[in-house]
Parts: C-alpha cells; sequence; structure tokens
C-alpha cells in the first residue's frame, strides 16, 4: 500500500517531468538557432555536437553585419516598430476609455465593429495596399509600410484596453467630478494611473507585433524600407544548398534576442495583455 | 445642454477620433480590395481596369489549385486548433497543480514561443528541426528506431509539420488562458466535488471542464483567426510546396495577385478569406453571448 505521502511526491516527479519535456520542446528550436550561429558551418552532423559547441566561432555574426546589412534593416525595423507603439497609444487610449465611458446600443454596436476588424485577414489590406501604392509612387515608404501596421493594431489595442478601463470603479470618477476635475482631469490624472499596467502591456505587445510582422513587409516594404524580417529571408536562397545555415542561424539569433529578452523581463505585463479579454467579449 | 462631463457625452469626445481613424485605415483597403476583386486589374496596367462583376470569383471557385488552397487551409486551421488546445489544456493542467514549484518561472519560459518572430521559427524549424538527415525530430525518432521521412519534401508529411510547427508558436496562448482560469477556481469547489464522491477523473470532467468552456471559445477564436490568415511561418518553413501541399489562402492569393501580376485575381481570392472571417466572427459572437448568459 502506498501511503499518501509518497504518492503525492511520485505525483510532484511526474508532473515537473511532464513540464520538463514541454520545456525542452518550447526552447529547442531558438536553442538550435543559438547552437548553430556559433558553430561553424561545416559541423553540422548531429544537433548534439552543435548543443556542445565543438567548434566555436564568432564567425557568422560577423558575416551577418556585414553581408547581411545587418544595421540597414535593423534602423527600419526599430523606427517602425517604436513609431507603431506612439502611434498606436496616442489614437487607442483615449479610445477605448470613450468606449468603457459609453453605454447601450451605441457601446455594443462600436464594440461590435471593433471586434469584427480584429478578424480580418492580412493579405486582404496588403494587396490593395501593394497596388495602390505602386501606381502612385508610394511603395517603400516607411510610412507607408506602418500604416498597414496600425490598420491592425487599433483594432486590436483598443479591444484589449477596453477590460482595463472597464475595470476601474465609476465612482473614482464621480468623486473626481465632485473635486471639480475637467473632463481632461478625469482621463488624465483620476483614471489613466489606474490602468498604467494595461498601457504598458499594451505597448510591449504592440512592439513585438510589429518587430515580428513579415506579410506587410514583403508585399510593402520596396527596398527602401524593409526591415529586419525582410533582411533575413534573403538568405534563404543561398540556403538550399545548405551552405548558409550558420549565417542564417546568427542573423535570426540578432533578430529575436530583443523580443525574448522583452518576453522574460516583461513577462507579468505579457501575461496579463494575453489574458485580456478572455473574460469577456 | 448636456453636462460636458456627463459619462456619455465625456466617452464620445475620447471615443470619435480614434473611431473615424480606424474606420479610414481599416475600410479603405478593403473597399479597395473589394472594388479590384470586381475588376479585371494587372499589377503595371493599373490604367486598363474594366469591370467584371463576380467573374473573379466564379474562376476562383472553378479554380482546382483555388479549392486546394481552401482544403489546406482548413486542414492547417483544424489542426492547429486541436493541437494546441489539447496541448495547452495538458501543460495548464500540469501547472496548475499545486505540487508545481516556481509556477511563474515555468509560465514565463512557456511563453518563449509565442514571441518568437514566425518568419524565423520557420526557418528554425526547417534547418534544425524537420531536416531530414541530422534534424532533431528525425535524431528522436532514430533512438526509438522510427522512420525518417523527408518531412518538408513528401505532400503529407509537410502539412503534418506546418501544422505542429505553427501549434509550437501558438499553444502558449491556450496554456496562459487556461492556467489563468484554472487557478481561479475555488478550491471549495473541489472540495465540495471530494465530498460528493467524485475521483479526480470526474471532477476534471464535470467540475473544470465546464468551468473552462468560455476560455476555450476565447482561445479557438484566436487560433482559428490566427491560423486561418497565416502566411509568414509557412512561408520560410515549405514556401508552400511541395507543390501545393502547404499553399493556404494567403500564399495562394500572393501568388496569384503579385508572382502573377492578376491583381483582381489575387484580391478576390483575399476578400473570400475576409467573408469566411467575418462569418466565423459572426458565429463566435453569438456563441460566446449564448455562453456568457448561460453562465449567468
Amino acid at each position: 500500500m502506498i501511503s499518501p505521502r509518497t504518492k503525492r511526491r511520485l505525483l510532484a516527479v511526474l508532473l515537473h517531468g511532464v513540464l520538463g519535456l514541454w520545456l525542452i520542446y518550447s526552447i529547442l528550436p531558438p536553442l538550435m538557432l543559438l547552437a548553430a550561429s556559433f558553430n561553424s558551418t561545416a559541423l553540422f552532423r548531429s544537433p548534439l555536437d552543435l548543443l556542445l559547441f565543438r567548434e566555436f566561432t564568432t564567425e557568422n555574426f560577423s558575416q551577418a553585419f556585414t553581408r547581411g546589412a545587418f544595421w540597414f534593416f535593423f534602423r527600419n525595423s526599430v523606427i517602425i516598430s517604436s513609431a507603431a507603439v506612439v502611434i498606436t497609444l496616442v489614437v487607442c487610449v483615449p479610445m477605448a476609455y470613450g468606449l468603457s465611458k459609453i453605454t447601450g446600443r451605441a457601446r455594443s454596436a462600436v464594440s461590435f465593429g471593433v471586434l469584427a476588424m480584429r478578424f480580418i485577414p492580412y493579405v486582404v489590406l496588403a494587396l490593395p495596399l501593394f497596388l495602390l501604392y505602386v501606381n502612385l509612387g508610394l511603395a517603400g515608404s516607411r510610412a507607408g509600410l506602418l500604416l498597414a501596421h496600425l490598420a491592425i493594431h487599433i483594432p486590436f489595442a483598443t479591444w484589449m484596453l477596453i477590460g482595463y478601463f472597464d475595470s476601474v470603479p465609476e465612482e473614482l470618477e464621480q468623486a473626481g467630478i465632485i473635486d471639480g476635475c475637467t473632463p481632461w482631469n478625469l482621463f488624465w490624472d483620476v483614471t489613466l494611473p489606474v490602468v498604467r499596467s494595461g498601457v504598458i502591456a499594451l505597448a510591449i505587445l504592440v512592439f513585438v507585433m510589429s518587430w515580428n510582422e513579415y506579410l506587410f513587409a514583403l508585399f510593402l516594404a520596396g527596398s527602401d524600407a524593409q526591415p529586419l524580417t525582410v533582411g533575413i529571408t534573403r538568405f534563404l536562397g543561398g540556403a538550399e544548398a545548405g551552405a548558409e545555415y550558420g549565417v542564417i542561424a546568427a542573423y535570426s539569433v540578432l533578430v529575436i534576442s530583443p523580443v525574448i529578452v522583452f518576453a522574460l523581463a516583461a513577462n507579468r505585463y505579457i501575461v496579463s495583455g494575453m489574458t485580456a479579454g478572455a473574460v469577456k467579449g | 445642454m448636456a453636462d460636458p462631463r456627463s459619462r456619455f457625452t465625456r466617452g464620445w469626445w475620447f471615443l470619435a477620433p480614434g473611431l473615424v481613424l480606424m474606420t479610414l485605415i481599416v475600410s479603405v483597403p478593403l473597399l479597395m480590395a473589394f472594388r479590384y476583386s470586381v475588376h479585371r486589374v494587372f499589377l503595371y496596367r493599373f490604367d486598363e481596369q474594366t469591370f467584371l462583376g463576380l467573374a473573379n470569383y466564379l474562376r476562383a471557385i472553378r479554380d482546382p489549385l483555388y479549392v486546394n488552397a481552401l482544403k489546406v487551409t482548413t486542414l492547417f486551421t483544424l489542426g492547429c486548433l486541436v493541437l494546441s488546445i489539447v496541448l495547452g489544456l495538458l501543460v495548464a493542467f500540469a501547472l496548475s497543480s499545486r505540487e508545481v514549484r516556481l509556477r511563474p518561472a515555468w509560465l514565463a519560459l512557456f511563453l518563449i514561443p509565442f514571441v518568437v518572430t514566425p518568419v524565423v521559427a520557420g526557418i528554425a524549424w526547417r534547418f534544425f528541426m524537420w531536416q531530414q538527415e541530422f534534424g532533431v525530430i528525425n535524431q528522436v525518432l532514430g533512438v526509438f528506431g522510427g522512420p525518417d521521412p523527408y518531412w518538408l519534401l513528401e505532400r503529407e508529411t509537410a502539412l503534418i509539420a506546418a501544422i505542429v510547427s505553427n501549434s509550437w508558436h501558438l499553444t502558449p496562448l491556450a496554456i496562459l488562458v487556461f492556467y489563468a482560469a484554472l487557478t481561479t477556481i475555488p478550491d471549495e469547489l473541489f472540495d465540495a466535488g471530494k465530498t460528493d464522491g467524485a475521483g479526480p477523473m470526474q471532477s476534471l470532467w464535470y467540475i473544470v471542464l465546464p468551468m473552462l468552456r468560455p476560455h476555450m471559445l476565447f482561445v479557438s477564436i484566436i487560433v482559428i483567426t490566427s491560423a486561418f490568415r497565416e502566411f509568414d511561418m509557412i512561408w520560410s518553413l515549405t514556401g508552400g510546396g511541395p507543390g501545393r501541399a502547404t499553399t493556404v489562402l494567403s500564399i495562394f492569393a500572393y501568388d496569384r495577385g503579385i508572382a502573377n501580376q492578376d491583381m483582381g485575381m489575387g484580391n478576390s481570392i483575399a476578400f473570400s478569406m475576409f467573408v469566411i472571417m467575418a462569418v466565423a466572427a459572426w458565429i463566435y459572437i453569438t456563441v460566446y453571448r449564448r455562453v456568457l448568459e448561460h453562465e449567468e
């Protein structure tokens, strides 16, 4: 007969085993990139060889920086992602606040519209914009690319923030009105500080979404506005031969490092942002 | 005259500018897409447009390649849905147990696949996971004496590989939402179940799963919309091949609109995706309201 205590121990071991396996599965693909990026390309015989760094080199990274024109693409990525965050916040924070204030039929109509826009496939925005830009001479401008990003971010951000604003009790603002606050004070000084963590979460998620975006960039970036996601795919042709995967891995590591650092450092905010809206539509 | 500080008036002042901007930014491309979809228009002959009515759509429906793309997209979406829900539930159950230590740390690490750039994830899976000779998958299968297929070079396995790779990216969302929901179930509920003589399986089936219903619906709709429009991951993983085995609708629209320069056709494929998603959105909102009412 197994005692309840042993049973609990066994359960704990089993659970940690399952979680450990899942952890390996979760981080193995990026880990392989890291391993391959620091090994000489001649080596790739088995994953184990790579993970043990048997032929350590930093040559792949210098190739990625020089031949891959890393800084050119990096600059575009940083500019587009930062601009997307700033504009999305300026537009969506007041908008979501306003939406959480109105009531009744108007509220359900507008929130339905916002939610519906979240379902739009990217390609249905990218194709007509591409045709327009090519023929208006706008192809290859960062502003044009940014506009497409905003078409995705604004509905997403508004939808995500409503939940945060809805959780602020109306009594708080009633007290503000008695104290003689203007509408702007009510928004800026009374309510906004309460939802600060939601705004931070949103800024991080929008940055990650813009940083990772590829489809719009492929369609709309021309040759001047290409971000890192386009920069890396330029190597894929040569990689068919398998000769370039060390450089590709190094490039990949450079592209995903910022977002992984974000995910770990700002974990609390990402968790709160991703689950916002899970409880209600 | 309404008080400018009344709740409703205040709300509209803040809401209106953003609402106008959002409507413009989203609806202008959408309307253009519809316009092009009912015209004959080619990429570099923009000035010669002729009205075709629904001819592009009729041509698409009769095109076996469109039907194939629709089929591939459906299989891909359903595959991602099933995998991410099942795995997400499993991991969330394990993680929410009180026997597990350092739960926030596990959760933080489990989030990594969700933030990895999809194009890069496709590259990682293609070169280091599915690669036939030295890839991790076949190396592990080899230990157990399993087969060593050319995953990305055969039609059936390429679609499976695409589904698994994309689910790797989406499952963290499911884990996160289910885990957050599971930790809010009060212990009293389980204690009550135990008093009534429910075993672990019964309390899972009769207490936990019904409580997770709205969350499953939420995860489903996010996974469905995301997988249905997926482009990046498949593009760098297989490029839509071999043949057309992983050519989803997004890739097919690119193929027709940009590679073939037939913008009328490309836009009608894209717009048909929008229509399918609009129907899905309508179903989701209706069902969701019913589930929430049922809860109350």
